[in-house]
């Protein structure tokens, strides 16, 4: 029996079928825990109580959300253990993006957490600039911004009255696709530890950064370290979602590829046949 | 059941304006479209307008006067809008020019040339040490970067007594690009799946309920 | 008249960027406070000029508007709803400001859903270009098509619960030879960029800046 060529609509319309499946029965798919995830993790636990943690970098939000499953465990790991942050955002939905996985974690006193604004998180409004930001912000904070997103002066929030340069920063987190800033200007020019809950098509861009800078950078992969660090948490979210559906859209994918190929050598003699 | 939310039915049309390309050009795909750069546009200019706020407190309060230069300059950067007054911009972007540059000039040669190079330096001398596995990770990483390089440096062949042995090398070279793209379209797929995923299920689950 | 200030313009533009990129240079390189200084100080202008880019593109996109509704151009009504939509969404977000919640709510239900939608729609796009491109008729095909469908595979929970080995092979790839093309790749591209860092230093360089351009 021949296997006509498929048109793409009705390869569309079975990865539809898949996903509307998978996104209504969930089939609770495992997975295995990845050292480096648990290093990431244990990083995290061993930084001293009120130490600070800036969160920040440049990118799309949308691309960014497959990092927020990851961010959004590490904030309640990090209100566990009375950390502080200060968000830093380089991109102009990079805002929305942090107040986003700020709210989804509900780490604030206002959605049932500890933190309270100001002293225990701070949000910077965007700067733009590129790298002459990140350059300024680690010269000097209070020059490089004068207020938070709301307009407050730094010098009126507690957690900013303590924090006026790179050598108050114990690590940063980026959630976002531009890692190599944070790599030049943070961890190669000012020695601060650098995280990166990578996109999985970023993962394979900046993994170098990793193998260059050993013990001071490390990067999760994907909807698949976000899920690795849900677990860890114990806060199911979205990553442990996606791997679910991952699940068997890889075997959809694979499926597809050994189809067309089986196609491709079925109709070869008339390929072939033509040719002549 | 079907939410009441009038922002999860806003958020359903949204998702739907934009799946709605699969089956092919449409109405509904040109307002989904239209609203998207709308929105993006508009949010810049909100960002904006918050960000001067933020960035010019200094000047309006008196502590800093000398920022009525870069708000000069800054003006005089939108200019590059019209062809005919373009001049006019090229000011504050030489200046942009300038910093990004002697920044990135600095950074680069750090970060992205001598660590690099450090650490295959280091990863050599760790291919006859360890287990079989790291050793053959290690003798892939520098055998790999050093054909990558060669591939992308020397893509031209050249004539002379050492072409033959050179271009062995760029083929290891292209077979080494060769993997690093399907790995990492390999690794893509996991994103755009997810991403899938999270539009599709706030579909059913926020919206239908389901 | 027009070409000395051409060429009057063009010596003050090289000369600002000269400035700024020693000044910048040297005051990583050197320990001196007044280069410090000026390096700051031109950092922080810089942020502040690049604040105003982001009004450009509203200038952009709402004088192709207005010339598309008044010429009639194709999708007209679009534009036209759009420009009401960018009017409407501008004073909105100035009067709530960008932090509140009304505003993320009318933000991520509309703009990032559409944005995430639309990449989500990429895996339909990615699934038929396999289906048509992994066709393994050479060894590089062979290669390609091999390194996708294994890492595919090993990133799936299908093979990593049952065979947790996977996982390490699947991070093997990811960090030996899929880093090593991405390193070359970084280390090229470095080398680029210093160069065409000097290039813009000796004034090779100097399209964007429209310097030579006469008034």
């Amino acid at each position: 029996m021949k296997i006509p060529e498929l048109s793409s609509r009705t390869i569309w319309a079975v990865v539809m079928i898949v996903y509307i499946v998978t996104c209504t029965i969930p089939i609770g798919a495992s997975f295995e825990m990845s050292d480096i995830t648990i290093e990431i993790y244990e990083f995290i636990d061993d930084l001293p109580e009120g130490s600070v943690v800036f969160i920040g970098g440049s990118a799309v939000f949308a691309f960014d959300l497959e990092s927020s499953a990851s961010l959004i465990a590490c904030l309640k790991q990090m209100e566990r253990k009375n950390l502080r942050i200060v968000c830093a955002p380089f991109g102009v939905e990079a805002v929305q993006f942090h107040k986003y996985c700020i709210d989804a974690s509900g780490v604030m006193e206002s959605r049932g957490g500890t933190w309270v604004y100001g002293v225990d998180y701070v949000q910077l409004p965007y700067m733009p600039g590129g790298a002459a930001a990140y350059v300024a912000l680690m010269d000097d904070i209070h020059t490089a911004v004068a207020t938070d997103v709301a307009g407050t002066p730094l010098n009126d929030l507690p957690l900013m009255q303590e924090v006026l340069n790179h050598e108050d920063i114990d690590a940063w987190i980026c959630p976002h696709w531009a890692f190599d800033m944070i790599v030049r200007y943070v961890v190669a020019e000012r020695d601060i530890p650098g995280i990166y809950f990578a996109q999985a098509a970023a993962y394979a861009n900046y993994v170098p950064y990793m193998m260059a800078y050993p013990g001071m950078v490390w990067m999760t992969n994907g909807f698949l370290g976000g899920a690795q660090y849900e677990k860890l948490e114990g806060v199911p979210g979205l990553g442990t979602a996606v791997v679910d559906s991952y699940a068997i859209m890889s075997v959809v994918y694979v499926g597809f590829i050994i189809l067309g190929n089986i196609t491709m050598y079925q109709n070869r003699d008339e390929e072939e046949e033509i040719i002549q | 059941m079907i939410s009441t939310d009038p922002w999860v039915w806003v958020s359903a049309l949204m998702t739907i304006c934009s799946f709605s390309l699969l089956y092919g050009e449409n109405p509904l795909f040109r307002f989904g479209e239209y609203t998207y750069t709308a929105i993006v546009v508009a949010h810049s200019v909100v960002t904006g307008i918050s960000t001067l706020q933020s960035r010019f407190a200094p000047l309006i309060s008196g502590a800093k006067p000398l920022l009525i230069i870069p708000l000069i300059l800054g003006l005089m950067s939108i200019f590059v809008v019209w062809r005919r007054y373009a001049w006019i911009a090229s000011f504050p972007i030489a200046i942009m020019i300038g910093v990004g540059t002697g920044l990135s000039m600095r950074a680069l040669i750090a970060t992205e040339i001598l660590s690099n190079i450090a650490a295959v330096i280091r990863e050599a001398g760790l291919i006859l040490v360890g287990p079989p596995v790291n050793s053959l990770g290690y003798l892939i990483r520098v055998v790999f970067t050093i054909s990558g390089l060669f591939y992308l440096l020397f893509t031209v062949g050249h004539k002379g007594p050492l072409n033959k042995p050179l271009s062995y090398l760029r083929e290891i070279g292209k077979y080494a690009f060769l993997s690093y793209l399907g790995l990492s379209v390999g690794n893509a797929i996991m994103q755009h799946s997810g991403l899938a995923t999270s539009a599709i299920s706030r579909l059913l689950g926020q919206w239908l309920g389901l | 008249m027009s070409k000395t200030l051409t060429y009057y313009r063009t010596y003050v533009i090289r000369a600002l960027i000269i400035i700024c990129m020693i000044a910048t240079l040297a005051s990583w390189y050197l320990v001196s406070p007044p280069i410090d200084a000026i390096a700051n100080e031109l950092s922080i202008w810089n942020m502040n000029i690049a604040t105003f880019t982001l009004f450009v593109g509203v200038i952009t996109i709402l004088s192709r508007y207005v010339k598309g509704i008044k010429e009639r151009a194709d999708n007209w009504v679009f534009m036209l709803y759009a420009t009401v939509l960018i009017v409407v969404w501008i004073i909105f977000g100035t009067m709530t400001g960008i932090y509140a919640d009304i505003y993320q709510t009318a933000f991520l239900s509309t703009k990032i859903t559409l944005h995430i939608s639309i990449l989500g729609q990429l895996i339909f796009f990615m699934t038929s270009a396999a289906y048509r491109l992994f066709r393994i008729r050479t060894t590089r095909t062979l290669l390609y098509a091999l390194c996708t469908v294994t890492i595919v595979l090993c990133n799936s929970p299908l093979l990593l619960g049952p065979f947790p080995i996977v996982d390490k092979i699947s991070f093997w790839l990811l960090n030996n030879p899929s880093m090593s093309g991405s390193r070359a790749l970084m280390l090229t591209g470095g080398i680029g960029g210093v160069v065409l860092a000097i290039r813009i230093l000796l004034g090779l360089e100097k399209g964007a800046l429209r310097a030579t351009e006469e008034l």
